[in-house]
Order: structure tokens, then sequence, then C-alpha cells
């Protein structure tokens, strides 16, 4: 039926066009000039798609032949949307017979055809997002306030908006002010008419896109990827307008309307809304536009130099203490159905109603969603919430989790801070920061003593072991990729980290997840993927793909590293590491020395000589920069028999170290206490001693295989 | 048994980027040998020279330049001075004033600037904004459109504008894009890496690495233009590829042994003369690290630096 | 190819003697193989293994002294041919030409030029290192041997420019002890010259017609036992002079060619004779691109501050950044009552803010602490820039010299202001911009 309805628009558009061609052949003869002014285009659309320019009625009138063969009759959705392609392309023709003669067939408030000029100026906000989408507005909206509210809630977005139709005449009602420099721009009554937008879309491909005239393929790809328009047409919608709709999703514009009658919805491409104030709404989620958000509505400042302010007791309206009654705080991600964008919901009592200088409840749950959303970033936005409470000005907060501090200063309450700004803060900068996958985001502040309680430990717990059982349990093997870190390179031009799940960076500062959210959220930069399908030893860590992400990193610096050696190709070290092992050859063994320590090791040097020797990305064997909680790892030297080779550490960081270190210890080789053998500054500063001293407490690295 | 040379020849070229139309077009890059080792191969493209001219005309001008130009120069003047200079291939417009933190020159004002010096001179021109992203962004793409079809090299897209600029610039004018990074390899490969994916032909990107004047942490600039010469030859890496331009009068000139006056350090002798060999000391070096064409902006160092190219090339 | 520690280790007595002055042999190979000691130092290592340990852990550079007492320089000992693999050890030497060719009060004038640029650049003195004394035949023996002997007063390294075994010889007499460089030997005279520097005990500069003869004179001397060399790029042309010395490098250092291992002398002075300015930019290639002594016709502070301040550069370990000394420094004429900021020592962080401090024309305090030279975010994440390190400095150095009590901190450590009030009672601790280049307008706002 739908199918039936485009052809039957198409047939009459296409019957007028043939019309129109042959009585302007009539009245200017055939080598009369066709075409719009202030473009380099002659008709833009047909040249785009066919790589043809048409200067003359007699070639318009061969054009046309040319747009017949496109209009198939078979009973498919594709014939169908071509037939839409051949409607618009009829439009032009029809909008260029209006301009013969250098006629000026619009006039105030319509534009009809735009300049070249206007194109290049346009194209560039539209490629910096600075004009998120462009919208087409088609007929006359239910009511005149209706249509109105739509048009401005576009403007205030920066989007620009194009009207076609009876929507002019209701913005003129009520007073709106229309122009090209407020981006409402209303193009014209006749249906027609519309081309003129779509016209702007396919020279915009041709001059942004580099895209060849002729390259329908690529033209269609162009607009559809990177033109972010949509359509909202009106009721009722005949099947003239059917079929340029029609059109428009060719070029991958999605239609909106509010007809439901005589109409079938194509997913993501003719969506039914019935409900016109909700026309914004369903729009940009159909074509995925993100509105960057420039100011955040809370009644306070908002800056990097309040992320230190401290709020005493004294200064204090309220506060919400995570260590004396239930907080929490908490990332979830939802479906995208689930969320309603930026709806803040404060369920419970506002500051007004506390007494001042209370200790109260607080947990607010920030729910995510979006194509590229996944639960493990979770954890990576929530970590920034510390920061992002902190720059509000009279606000402080510390910790994280169900363990967190918020002080609300009397000052801030006084200008108007509540619990909602709270939910705006996090909604904005968790929009903006993370907009690579977020699409939609709600916030929840609960102030009940009640809901915080039972939110916390029926959600927020739960969630909080769930992800530390995902860590633990998330190990080189069980993932298909690894991550790159450049971070460093500035310092240390040839050094590349391979950061994988049991090994985090060297800094200690760049987990799995993290390189992994780094890499989703900014694609270019310093996180890349390493994949590691070609293995050449497991038990060494050696992978060709690592090996060749390794040579490409470090610009040829280093040929090939290995994950879990540090005799064989050790991966290298930057200068920022926190530790640095050893060998020590007398005991079999590796020493480990960490940053802070200042005294002399075992091995002879002292932590600055070792790090003078194995940092600046240079291969040391026998030598290895590693962050703390890599010492407890599996993967620690697996390939030179892993932590038991372990036989001095600096007292401090055995301490640090020793519950997980020895979990390990007793899970691989069944050692109770295995810190108790490790010597450290009080019992060895020398090998001599050192080795007595393992010898005497039985440790295992002494019966090993020698390393070198 | 004489000596065996062995010339470093690598498969790879930094790409050759034109600017300007006409006879006086001039282009930079197009080696694959290092930064003047003619011994190891050709280098077609010599390194450019361009002067800086600035709209807020001599303000600071020393008694030299300002003898140069002669005092009151319109912009058309001092446009065409400084294409006539002694060893200048270009001439380089910058738009100091419109940052909003000094005079927040209107934007039409800058424009008349462009305008007036776009049309004074057939030099190839490079246009510098005044390095406040926002209004950069605003400014750059109108004047890569008050300049059409002059094909000149618009400084600077940088991480916060290379869309705006860059669009601009590359697509929507077909001009030349200079893209602006920190002092880092990885931040300059970046920048190429989005630049280009917005659409931008790599073949039309220039690269602003960063500088300092020599003293000032130059070390930085030196590393970076290694490596990225290094990796663009040795690796054949098509994102760090593109020839590199290097504002040097800027840094030189405003660094205290430049800017320290006679009477405050009596010990240092002649003001200019120390601006001069600080500006020439940093184009040299610059040069010899890798900048395919520097900024300079007095007339001594135009000449010498263009003299040393020629004596080197 | 070099060894790594590992494998020296192995062919260690492992005796952890200490005898070679390091507390276990592991640390002595690490030493060694990082070229930092050499592999003789060790009394027990067996003839076999020393013999070849000796041709391995050679560097592909020598290392060549010159000079005595406070003006001995080391030339060469490089490693790697770009300063971001490694750092460059051996900082290029500046010389002031004389010639025989001037007249006497000319001479006068260039050795009195020579001794007064003489400054200090973040701890490091920087003054005209040596002289290149150039023999003018037409004007003799006695004259050159007069000029020697003047120039040898000034306690600076020289240079013998002077290719005349004779003049040499009786010019050496009279200086040798000062261990100059005899730059003398060509193909022509290598033997008489090198016989001549062996038994003096200095260093002999070698140049031939072009590469290829240097190379071979270079041979033929080492042939002859020689091998405490300088190589003199030429002065044919500048463009040969740039080849030669980039190419004696690279094949030294690249393609481990131990014929070209040696340091370099390059005469811009006669390159670009009576150009200063071209002298200048020809100075600062040779410093970056391989120059081991260049030789320049005057050294005014007009040169000097540029090149001594490229040298730092260059030659800083590209592991260590450059610091600063802690202290509080005025500018703009700050005193006791002007505001003060504080940011970190290291170098390239405290040049860029004072030079826009001092833009902004305010009288204020930079005051420094110790932050491990560290930029301000890595300082901050390292612990070494903490309310605790400021608070210390400010209260310990800064509160009994400065009546002030207007902090300013950088952007970047905003957070660290609530912590900062806490210990620093009676200041006003204030956030700067995150950027520099911002701190012109802010300060002005500021003090407005």
């Amino acid at each position: 039926m739908l199918i039936n309805r485009i052809f039957s628009g198409n047939d009459a558009v296409y019957g007028l066009t043939e019309g129109a061609i042959d009585q302007a052949i009539a009245q200017h003869g055939a080598e009369k000039a066709v075409g719009f002014p202030n473009t380099a285009y002659c008709l833009p659309c047909y040249y785009a798609v066919t790589g043809v320019k048409v200067k003359t009625l007699q070639e318009l009138k061969e054009a046309l032949g040319v747009v017949k063969t496109l209009m198939t009759r078979n009973h498919e959705l594709d014939d169908a949307l071509m037939s839409g392609v051949a409607t618009a392309l009829c439009a032009e023709f029809i909008e260029a017979l209006k301009y013969i003669d250098g006629a000026t067939p619009y006039e105030e408030p319509c534009y009809g055809h735009l300049a070249d000029a206007i194109i290049r100026e346009l194209g560039v906000p539209l490629v910096t997002g600075d004009i998120p989408g462009v919208a087409v507005i088609l007929g006359a909206a239910p009511t005149a306030q209706e249509g109105v509210d739509l048009v401005k809630s576009y403007q205030a977005q920066g989007i620009l908006v194009t009207l076609v139709g009876g929507i002019i005449d209701q913005c003129k009602e009520l007073g709106l002010n229309m122009g090209y420099g407020v981006r409402i721009v209303p193009l014209g009554y006749d249906v027609t008419s519309v081309i003129h937008v779509v016209s702007v879309a396919i020279r915009a491909a041709l001059i942004f896109g580099n895209v060849t005239p002729g390259d329908a393929g690529g033209l269609l790809t162009y607009t559809s990827q990177r033109v972010p328009a949509f359509v909202n047409a009106f009721k009722p919608i005949d099947d003239v307008i059917l079929a340029a709709g029609a059109g428009a999703i060719k070029l991958g514009f999605p239609v909106i309307s509010n007809e439901t009658e005589n109409i079938v919805e194509v997913p993501g491409a003719l969506i039914a809304q019935p409900d016109v104030s909700k026309f914004n709404a369903t729009s940009l989620e159909a074509r995925n536009i993100k509105i960057k958000i420039t100011k955040i509505d809370i009644p306070v400042a908002f800056a990097s130099a309040f992320e230190g302010e401290i709020i005493r007791r004294g200064d204090m309206q309220v506060e919400f203490d995570g260590s004396r009654v239930d907080c929490f705080e908490l990332v979830q991600s939802k479906d995208a159905s689930e969320i309603e964008d930026h709806k803040i919901e404060v369920i419970g009592p506002d500051f007004d109603e506390f007494e001042v200088g209370s200790k109260q409840s607080i947990g607010y749950i920030v729910e995510v969603a979006g194509k590229n959303m996944q639960s493990d970033f979770e954890p990576v936005f929530e970590r920034k919430f510390h920061s992002y409470i902190n720059c509000i000005e009279g606000i402080m907060h510390t910790g994280q989790r169900d363990m967190i501090r918020v002080r609300v200063s009397k000052d801030a309450y006084a200008a108007g801070f509540r619990a909602k700004h709270i939910g705006e803060v996090l909604y904005a900068k968790i929009k903006n920061e993370f907009e690579a996958v977020v699409d939609k985001c709600q916030v929840k502040i609960y102030t009940n003593a009640e809901d915080c309680t039972k939110l916390r430990h029926e959600l927020a717990i739960p969630a909080f072991d769930k992800r530390d059982d995902r860590l633990s349990n998330l190990t080189d093997e069980s993932v298909d990729v690894y991550y790159s870190c450049i971070l460093c390179q500035a310092f240390s031009p040839s050094h590349v980290c391979v950061v994988t799940p049991e090994r985090l960076g060297l800094c200690g500062a760049v987990s799995w997840l993290d390189a992994k959210a780094t890499n989703e959220l900014d694609p270019a930069g310093p996180c890349q993927v390493i994949t590691k399908e070609k293995p050449i030893d497991e038990s060494l860590g050696s992978y060709e793909d690592v090996n060749e992400a390794v040579k490409k990193f470090s610009q040829g610096a280093l040929e090939k590293v290995t994950l879990y050696s540090i005799m064989q190709d050790p991966m290298t070290s930057c200068g920022c590491f926190e530790c640095i092992c050893g060998i020590e050859p007398f005991s079999n063994g590796v020493i480990i020395a960490n940053r802070e320590y200042s005294g002399m090791t075992p091995l002879g040097m002292t932590f600055p000589e070792l790090a003078s020797m194995t940092g600046g990305g240079v291969q040391t064997p026998g030598f290895m920069g590693h962050g703390k909680h890599f010492i407890s790892s599996k993967k620690f030297m697996k390939a030179e028999g892993g932590v038991e080779r372990i036989v001095w550490m600096p007292k401090e960081l055995k301490e640090t170290v020793a519950d997980r270190l020895n979990e390990t210890a007793k899970e691989l080789y069944g050692i109770e206490n295995f810190t108790d053998m490790i010597g450290d500054e009080t019992i060895a500063e020398d090998p001599e001693t050192l080795v007595a001293f393992l010898t005497e407490k039985g440790h295992p690295a002494l019966n090993l295989e020698p390393m070198m | 048994m004489p000596f065996n040379q062995k010339p470093q020849k690598f498969n790879a070229s930094i790409n050759t980027v034109e600017i300007g139309c006409g006879d006086k077009a001039i282009k930079l890059g197009g080696e694959s040998v290092f930064p003047f080792y003619t011994f190891d191969g050709p280098i077609d493209n010599a390194p450019k020279v361009g002067v800086e001219i600035s709209d807020m005309g001599l303000e600071g001008a020393t008694p030299e330049m300002l003898a140069y130009y002669g005092e009151g120069a319109s912009f058309a003047d001092m446009a065409k001075k400084a294409a006539a200079m002694e060893g200048a291939d270009f001439v380089c417009l910058k738009l100091e004033g419109g940052d909003p933190n000094g005079e927040d020159k209107p934007i039409e004002d800058l424009l008349a600037v462009v305008k007036e010096v776009g049309e004074a001179i057939d030099t190839p021109l490079v246009v510098e904004g005044c390095k406040n992203v926002e209004k950069d962004s605003e400014l750059l793409p109108k004047v890569a459109e008050a300049l059409q079809g002059k094909n000149v090299l618009i400084l600077s897209a940088r991480e916060e504008n290379y869309k705006a600029v860059g669009a601009a610039a590359g697509l929507a004018y077909s001009q030349k894009v200079g893209a602006e990074s920190a002092v880092d390899i990885n931040l300059a490969k970046q920048l190429n890496v989005v630049t280009t994916q917005l659409g931008v032909d790599a073949k039309s990107i220039v690269m602003n690495v960063g500088s300092a004047a020599v003293g000032y942490g130059y070390e930085y600039v030196v590393s970076t233009m290694d490596r990225i010469k290094g990796a663009a030859l040795s690796q054949d890496d098509a994102m760090l590829q593109m020839p590199i331009i290097t504002p040097v009068a800027d840094e030189a000139w405003s660094v205290k042994e430049a800017m320290a006056s006679e009477a405050d350090m009596p010990e240092w002798g002649s003001q200019e003369r120390r601006g001069v060999t600080m500006e020439i000391m940093t184009a040299a070096a610059s040069l010899a690290a890798g900048s395919n064409a520097v900024l300079l902006k007095h007339p001594q160092s135009v000449k010498t630096i263009a003299n040393m190219i020629k004596e080197l090339v | 190819m070099a060894l790594n520690g590992i494998q020296i280790f192995k062919m260690t007595p492992k005796k952890n003697c200490k005898e070679c002055g390091c507390p276990t042999c592991m640390a002595f190979s690490m030493k060694v193989a990082q070229g930092a000691m050499d592999i003789s130092a060790c009394p027990h290592m067996s003839d076999d293994a020393l013999a070849s340990l000796s041709e391995a852990t050679a560097p592909p550079m020598k290392t060549i002294k010159v000079g005595t007492g406070d003006a001995e320089y080391t030339l060469g000992g490089e490693t790697v041919l770009f300063r971001h693999e490694k750092t460059f050890v051996s900082k290029t030497r500046y010389a002031v030409n004389v010639c025989t060719g001037m007249d006497d009060a000319m001479i006068d004038d260039v050795l009195e030029g020579a001794k007064k640029v003489d400054y200090e650049r973040i701890g490091e003195r920087m003054h005209v290192e040596m002289l290149n004394v150039n023999y003018h035949a037409e004007s003799g023996a006695d004259k050159y041997v007069a000029t020697v002997k003047k120039a040898a007063e000034l306690g600076k390294t020289l240079i013998l420019g002077c290719k005349d075994v004779e003049v040499a010889k009786a010019a050496l007499e009279v200086c040798k002890d000062a261990k100059p460089v005899l730059n003398g030997a060509d193909a022509s005279n290598y033997e008489a010259m090198s016989a001549l520097a062996t038994e003096a005990g200095v260093v002999l500069g070698v140049t031939g017609a072009d590469i290829n003869e240097i190379y071979d004179t270079v041979a033929a001397l080492e042939k002859l036992g020689n091998k405490n060399l300088i190589i003199d790029a030429g002065v044919k042309s500048i463009k040969e002079a740039f080849a030669t010395a980039v190419q004696v490098r690279r094949a030294a250092i690249k393609d481990e060619d131990r014929t070209f291992g040696y340091p370099s002398i390059v005469n811009v002075a006669a390159l670009a004779p009576k150009d200063p300015y071209m002298q200048a930019a020809l100075a600062s290639l040779f410093t970056m691109k391989y120059g081991s002594i260049v030789i320049m016709s005057e050294m005014t502070y007009a040169e000097a501050l540029p090149i001594y301040g490229l040298r730092q550069n260059v030659f800083t370990d590209p592991q260590k950044p450059m610091k600063v000394e802690p202290g509080i420094y005025p500018i703009n004429g700050g005193d006791e009552n002007s505001v003060c900021l504080t940011t970190v020592d290291f170098a390239l962080t405290y040049y860029v803010v004072s030079g826009e401090l001092e833009r902004s024309g305010v009288p204020c305090n930079l005051c420094i602490s110790d932050a491990g030279g560290l930029s301000v975010l890595t300082a901050w994440a390292a612990g070494k820039l903490s309310s605790g390190s400021i608070s210390k400095f400010i209260t310990e150095e800064v509160e009994p010299k400065i009546k002030s009590r207007k902090l300013v901190i950088p952007g970047k450590v905003a957070v660290l202001k609530g912590d900062l009030e806490a210990k620093l009672p009676g200041w006003e601790i204030i956030i700067a911009p995150r950027e520099a280049v911002q701190l012109v307008k802010f300060l002005k706002d500021l003090t407005a």
C-alpha cells in the first residue's frame, strides 16, 4: 500500500514535470537556458546523481528521460525509494523552470534556491557540529502554536530549520522572526520547494565530501552519514508528499509524521509520532543528533578553580556522609527506551527540609544509554563524579561508590542550589565528555533515608561487587584485544605500554578498562587496539600483532616485546614507572624497588640508578619497570617462573602488596605467607647477606633454574 | 681504502604542498632525505622563508624595521615591501589584533586588512589567526572565504578548532590548512588523523608542530621534529609526511634576550642585534631539525637565512 | 652490536669484590653496558674475556680530552645521532678566532673581546672556552709564537691552526702543557705532524681536500698509532663542511666505521668571513648537527645568549628535564609587598611562566619550590607538588622575606586550594588560569 502510494505520487509529479517542460519549450524554445542563480553546479541534484550538467530546456527534456529510467515499478521498497529520488529530481526540474529568464519566483520571507556561498558558509558549522542538525518541516501543524513551539525548540538547539508550506504562515501569524541569520529558513509554499534544502545537502557532499558528480553511491553514503538532516511532515500526507519523503529516506533523512492514516512505519526511516510536542526528541533520536551543552543550568559557578574548595563545618548547610548514613553514587547503563533524556528526578525531601548542619542520606543514580555504551565504562564515568561535583562552587565531595561525603555550603544554598542541580551537573558533564558513547542520560536523586538504605544494599553494592568480580576475573586470556598506551611519549619517545587486563600501565594509572574507554572515547588518541590473533609463544606472551603494534607506535625504535618475560625482549619503560624489578644473579631471583625507596638494593644500585638504565623506552633484559599492582599478578614474569622469583623488596612496598602477593603465591605454588621469605632493607642490602637469609628461609628461587 | 659512503635514501618522502598561484607559487616539501642532506639525495624544493607582517602594523617594530617599511606604511605598502625583501619567498599576515585578550578587533576590520594585503601582492600568502581558538574558528573561515582562488595557507587549525578551520580552509574554499600542535609527535599525528578524517586531503596540510626560542625548551622542538621526520621517512608514516612550517619571529622576539632594553642591560649591547641573532639562530636550528618553511620578520634575518639555505641546497 | 648488562655480567668473575668501585658485579656490568665505565676497571677479568669485551664494548666514537684544569674539555663519546635516543654527552665548545694576519691592535681587541662574555645560565657558566690561533705565513713564525703566548694567557684552551710543522713546533713549545689542539695535519704532512703532536702529548686536528682524503689520512694516522685526533670539516664551502660533519658522525655511529669515530672542528669564521649574521646561523646549524668545536670570528652577547641557550637545550638528558633552583624570583621589580605566584622548578615551565609574567608588567614574586623538575600535573601526580611541599616552602622561605599574603597557584592544581588555606593561615590562595598565556590578563585584572 505504501509502495503503491509512492508510485502514484511519483507518477503524478512526473506528469506535472513533463507537462511543464513541454510547455516551457513551446514558450521559449528548446535552446533556452535553464538553471539556478549563484551556483556552479547547474541543477545540483541531477548533476550530483548523474554527473551531467543540464543547461538548456532541451537537455532538461533529455534528463527527464533519464529520470524515467529510475521509475521502475517492481513492488519492492528499493523501487519505491528510487521513485522517491525520481520525484526529488522532478521537483528540481519544476523549480528550475521557475527561474527561467532570471525570474525571481520567491519573495519575502521565502528563500527558494540557496546560493553556493551560503552552502560553503553553512558547511563549516555543520562539519563542526555548531549546527548539530537540519530540520525540514513540511505542511501545517495542528495549531500555529504547536508549529512555532517546534520550530523554536530546534532553534534553541542550534538546529537549522527549513520550512515548506503551511508552517510558514503559522510562523508569520505568531510573529516569529525568520531568516537565514536566525537559522529559520522558509523555502516556499509548493511542496517542490523542498528540493532547495535537498540541494544544500547534495552540494555539501560535493564541496565538503569530495563526492564526484555521478557517483550516486558515494553521494548517498555522504548524505546519510554526514548530513544530519531529518523531515517533520504534518498530516495530511498525500501521495506526492509521501513520494518526496521516500526521496528523503533514500538520502538517509528520516521522516517523522503525526499522520496515522494510510501509512506504514518503516523503522528508523518513516516514523509515526502522533504527539507533535515529541517531534523534537523523536527526530533527534532517529537521526542520532547530540546537542552540546554549553551552559550548565545551576545558580552557582562551575569551574576547576573550585575543585580544591573546602567547606568547613560551620559554613555547611547540609552534609551527606556515607561513613555515617547510607549514601552512594552509581552509573548504570540502560536501554534507550527506559531513559528520557535530561530527566532529573529528586525523590525525597529537598535541601530546604533538612536542618541546617545536619547529616543526611543521599543516593544518586546516573542512568545512561547509547549505541556504543558498554557497562565497562560505568566505573570510568563514576570516577569522574568526584571532580565534577567538586567543581561546583560551594560544594565539596570526597570518596567514591558508597563511601562518599558531600557538603553543601550555606552560600550555595542561599544562591538557590538544590538537589536537582547535582543532577544538572552530572547530566551536562556526562553528556559532553562522553558524547561518543552516551546518547541519553537521566539522573535520579534519592534523599529519603529508607530509599537510600534500600538502594544502597539492593542495587549499588551488588553492582559494585559485580564490577569487582569482573575485574578480578578479567584475565589476559579472557579478552580479545589489548591496548597500547603512548601517553608518556613526550618524555620517553620510543616507549609503548601494552596494557592488558593483568598488566596495567607501568605508571600504575592506566588499567585495561581505562585504556579501552580512552580508545572508545577518543579513537585517534593515545590508546589503540592491539589484536592478539597471531601468537608466537603464549607462555612468553609474544604475539606477531603485538610486535607490529609496538614497532608502529615506537616509530620503529622497538621491534618486539614479550608480555611476560623480563629476560627476553622485556617491555620497555618510560620513566614514570612505580617500580623496577631487576635480576639478582646470586639468588636466581629478582629484586623490586619502588620510586619512594631511597636506599640501596642488594644489586648495588639505588632506584635512581636502576631507573636511569631502564627508562627511556630502551629494552634492558633483566630489568623492567612496572606498576605496584602488577607485583601480585599471576603474569608477573610468568615466563621465568612468576612471583616466586621475588627475593627482595623495600619493607614498605612489601607490606603494601603482602596480602595480594601471598594470595597469588598460595594459589600458584601452595606457599603460605610468601612475603616472609622475601628480604628487605632491614634484612640485607648486599647479595651475600640476602642469599644467606633466603637459604635460611628456604626461598623457592634458590632452587629454580638460573635465569641467565 | 676510501670512505665508504652509505647514503640514507628513503622510499618515502615528505608531501609536496604548493602555496600561491602562478609564477611565484612555492612548493614546500617533497624531499626523501633528512634536512639539508643533499649528499644522500636531491632536495628539489629548498626550505622557504616567509616574512611576517601584522594587522597591528609596525607596533613594536625595531628601528631598522621601521626604516625598512617607513613609518605610517599602509598594509598594502607593508605587504609589498615584505614581498620585496631580499630572500623572501612568501608573506605571512598575522591577525594578532583579533585576540579577545588583547585588542579584540572585530572580524570585519581584520578582513579588511586581509583583503587589502591579498590585493596588494601576488606573492604566496600565509594568514595566521589571533591564536585564540574561539575567535580563530570564526575568523579563519572568513579569511579563507575572502581569499578564495589565491591558494593561501591558513594558520592554524588546532585540536580545539580543527573542524571549523579545516572544513572552511581545506574543504569549502580549497585553501591549504596549517595544523598546529604543541611540540609532541603524537599530538601532531593525531591532529593530522582527525583533520584528514574530516575530509581534508593529507596533501593540503602543512604542520606547525610548535616552536620555541633557542634556550627556551628548544630541545622539545628538536626532538619532535627529528622524530617526525624519522617516522615520515623511515616508517613511511603517511600521517606525519606533511611539510613543517615554523613561526620563528614570534618566539625569538618575545624572549628577554631580545626584549631587554640597552638601558636595562648595558653589557648585552645592541638590542636590535640581539633580536636578530636570536631570530637567525632559532631559524637555523629549526631548519636543521626539519622545518620546510620558517616565518621571520627582520630584513637581516630573512636575508641571512635565505642565504644559508641557498648555500646548503 | 653493543652488549647488554646481562651479557657482560656473565663474563665477570661474579665475586662482588668491589675493587672496581661498584658494590656488585651486576652494577658494574650495567655501567659498562651504558658506557659509563670501562671494562678494564675490573682487575679480575680473564684476558680472554677482556679481549672480547673490549672490542664489543668500545664506544663507536672516541672520547677526546683537550685542555687542562678548569679549561679541560671532553669532546666526542657520542653514541647516538638524535638526542631523543639518548643524551648527547659532550657539548659543542665555541672558540674565537685570531689570525696573525691581523695587526697587533686587532689581535688585542679580539682577545679582549673573547673575555667579555661570561655569565651563568641555569647553573652553567657560559663563556668562550677556546681560542683558535690561525697561522698567517706572511706574518712569520715569530709573530705566531708571540700571539700564541699572548692568547695562552687568557687561560682558555688553544687550537693551533697551523700546517707548518716547524712553526707548530715552536708554538707548541710555549703552550703544550695546557694541552692545546694542534689543528694542522693533512695528507701532505701528517707523519711529521703526528710525531709532533704525540711528542707534545696533544690532540691532532686532521683535514683534507675532501671527505675521502680526510678518511685516508685518519686511517694512515691510526696506522701510525695516533688515535688522539679531531676531524676538521674543512672550509671549502658551507655545503661541503656540513656534508663532512654529518657524514663523519653518521659513519661512526650508525655504520660503526671507527675510522670516523672522532669529534669534529668546524670553522665558521672561515666559512663566512666578515658576515657575523651568517656565522650566527652556521654556529646554530653546527651545534645542531655535529660540530664538537665551532670557531667563530667573535662572540658578543648577541651571539652568546642564543647559542649557549641552544646548546644547553640540545645537550640535556631527554629523560631528565632541566630544573631551575628553588627560590624567590622577583619579576618586574617585585618587592616584599608584591603578590606571590608559585609553580614548579621544571625549567620549561619556569621560562614560560616567567616570560608571561614579564609581559604583564605587573611586579610580582615567582616562588619556586623543589618539585623534582617535573611539570605541574606530573609533579602533582607524583606528590612532588603538594599542599605540604608548597606550604613548607612558603613558611620557611617566603614568609620571612615577603610581606604580601597573596599566593597564586597554578590552575591545574586548583584542587590544592583548600588544603593550602588550612596550612597557610593568613594567606589568600588564588587560582591562576590553567594556561600560562592567560596569565597576562589574569594578573592585570588581579592587580587592577
